[in-house]
């Protein structure tokens, strides 16, 4: 299984100061690694410096290649992302942002090709959302926008997706399918995941590795049978041991 | 399938368009003070009839002048809006107008002191340097603040200092250096050559295929600036090339009209609810004809309404103009300005 990321000593920040520091993982094709921690404990951070939006110190490597080095045009082919920023294009279909997914791959002009109109559709019925393709975005739940958005980050046939919170609006079901792509995605097509998540059920159900991540430094790495104990779970997020039992037990 | 639905809705959109754009360029030739028969045109345009200077003169250089200028207010807007994600910017209420319209009237007094004449190349390039300038001081406040409404207002608080400024240059100016400058300053088509006309051809021109020449990242940048990049848009380039060719636009457009109101705002808005779609491929074109068709309507109602006396061309580019600009800003929710 050869390594699709290869991240190391990686700092970054928003201002003079780190924000995140040291941190250190990698991903292979076909994986899927979470990001789990508290609120502002630095999720975003990492995610946003390993995708190259941030200035940063240290090391990413794509492929074996490092970020730095993969001009933009190839690194859009390899790398899709779905962000928490709120999108809302005036007048666009929900077919017309799955579309957008294909920029990479089309000419000056940006003409769709017969292929690229295939994948286009075939990103909307893996997501299940035939049914309100021809929607205005704006018109459509939350919930409905996720799944788009994740269609878009599809049809730009990525070897590498990085969801930062991609579950946060959709309901119970719609969250179970989210997952069963992303599984399949890895398992089908190879592709390397990395996404934050706060449903620790399903991150514990779906991930190769899991990364704890708090006050911007990695506190606990490993496969989710290391991470997912009581004891872990309590420490990370800070839950005295009687509201843990309260709710969980 | 819906797509021959969209298909032929952008069809008979463009049709509409071009049709207008024709009919209103003919009539904006014939209708003035001196009505011409078509016939009559005809015969002067090809030979010696009795109105071949009048139309070669003053009502085609006019017409031409409404089409290519309307055109490009137009696009100018919509680049903007583009840029900025808000539907209410445009030329004029950011201030790109009257911050052009100051620099072209220092530039009009003080080179014709020195040189007794200013040609429009040098007209043009005090407008860009204008517009350029107070579209800096746009984006400069536009980093602090991430309130749309806010910067609009900004924008219009630029647009009445220079307009000041301007109005202070004009009363102290000597009668001889102003000659062209009062109606100049209020908008109009008027009063334009075919010389003129050439060089706006040709900077509207430039204006255009630099637009059309990026409108696949103007597409992508609509889902917002993370999702652009991620897609390997140059975003720097992008944005540089967005201000700078809105800017060249409207320099053009004030250099030889004047400041023109509420066309750069309202004309996308109008193009969108025809078209159903912002795709920049649809709107880039539409713009432009519906601009187009926009100005030389206005400019045929400016000289005709009270005739023999002519209204400034924003008088009545605000009339129509205006009250869209309101139902946009209604037909959206609160918040998201």
């Amino acid at each position: 299984m050869s390594v699709f990321v290869e991240v190391c000593n990686l700092s970054a920040g928003y201002g003079k100061k780190d924000v995140i520091s040291d941190v250190n993982f990698t991903v292979s094709e076909g994986e899927i690694l979470t990001l789990i921690g508290p609120n502002g404990g630095g999720k975003s951070t990492v995610l946003k410096a390993v995708t190259g939006f941030l200035p940063k110190r240290g090391e990413v490597k794509f492929l074996g290649q490092e970020l730095e080095k993969i001009p933009r045009r190839e690194l859009s082919k390899i790398l899709s992302v779905m962000l928490t920023e709120r999108v809302r294009p005036d007048l666009m279909t929900c077919r017309d942002v799955v579309s957008a997914g294909r920029y990479p791959y089309t000419g000056m002009m940006g003409v769709l090709s017969e292929n690229d109109r295939e994948i286009v559709e075939d990103s909307i019925k893996i997501v299940e959302a035939e049914n309100f393709a021809d929607a205005d975005f704006n018109s459509i739940s939350d919930g409905q926008r996720q799944r788009i958005l994740l269609a878009r980050a599809i049809c730009q046939q990525p070897e590498i997706l990085v969801l930062d919170e991609p579950t946060s609006y959709l309901d119970i079901r719609h969250k179970i399918v989210f997952f069963e792509i992303l599984e399949k995605l890895a398992a089908e097509r190879k592709i390397a995941v990395i996404l934050s998540l706060h449903e620790l059920d399903f991150a514990e159900k779906i991930s190769a590795k899991t990364v704890c991540v708090r006050d911007g430094k990695i506190v606990l790495s490993g496969t989710p049978d290391e991470v997912f104990t009581r004891e872990n779970i309590r420490d990370l997020y800070g839950i005295s041991e009687m509201l843990y039992g309260k709710y969980f037990d | 399938m819906t797509m021959t639905k969209i298909n032929k809705r952008y069809f008979f959109a463009f049709v509409f368009l071009s049709v207008g754009t024709i009919l209103c360029l003919v009539g904006s030739v014939l209708i003035g003070s001196t009505k011409i028969p078509l016939a009559e045109a005809v015969r002067s345009l090809f030979g010696n009839g009795d109105y071949s200077d009048i139309l070669w003169k003053i009502r085609i250089p006019r017409a031409l002048s409404a089409l290519l200028l309307g055109g490009a207010l137009s696009l100018s807007g919509y680049l903007l809006q583009t840029f900025f994600h808000n539907p209410i910017a445009g030329p004029f209420v950011l201030g790109v107008s009257s911050g052009a319209k100051l620099t072209v009237a220092l530039a009009m007094i003080f080179m014709y002191r020195l040189v007794r004449s200013l040609n429009s190349a040098a007209m043009v390039l005090a407008a860009f340097v204008g517009a350029m300038l107070s579209l800096g001081f746009v984006l400069l406040v536009s980093r602090k603040m991430k309130r749309m409404s806010m910067l609009v207002v900004c924008g219009i608080m630029i647009g009445y200092i220079c307009s000041a400024i301007t109005d202070f240059v004009v009363t102290f100016a000597q009668d001889a250096d102003i000659v062209n400058l009062h109606d100049w300053s209020k908008g109009t088509f008027s009063g334009r050559t075919m010389n003129d006309v050439l060089v706006i051809l040709i900077i509207v021109l430039v204006g255009v295929v630099g637009t059309v020449l990026i409108s696949k990242p103007m597409g992508a940048y609509m889902l917002g600036e993370g999702y652009a990049e991620s897609v390997g848009v140059n975003l720097r380039f992008l944005k540089v090339a967005l201000v700078t060719l809105s800017g060249l636009l409207s320099a053009c457009v004030t250099a030889f009209a004047g400041p023109v109101s509420f066309v750069g705002i309202a004309v996308p808005h109008i193009v969108r609810l025809m078209f159903g779609t912002s795709r920049p491929a649809v709107m880039i074109p539409a713009c432009f004809l519906a601009g187009s068709v926009f100005c030389m309507v206005c400019d045929v109602i400016a000289r005709t309404a009270l005739s023999p006396t002519e209204l400034s061309i924003s008088t009545v580019t605000a009339v129509f103009g205006a009250p869209v600009v309101i139902a946009v800003i209604l037909r959206r929710k609160k918040g998201e300005l």
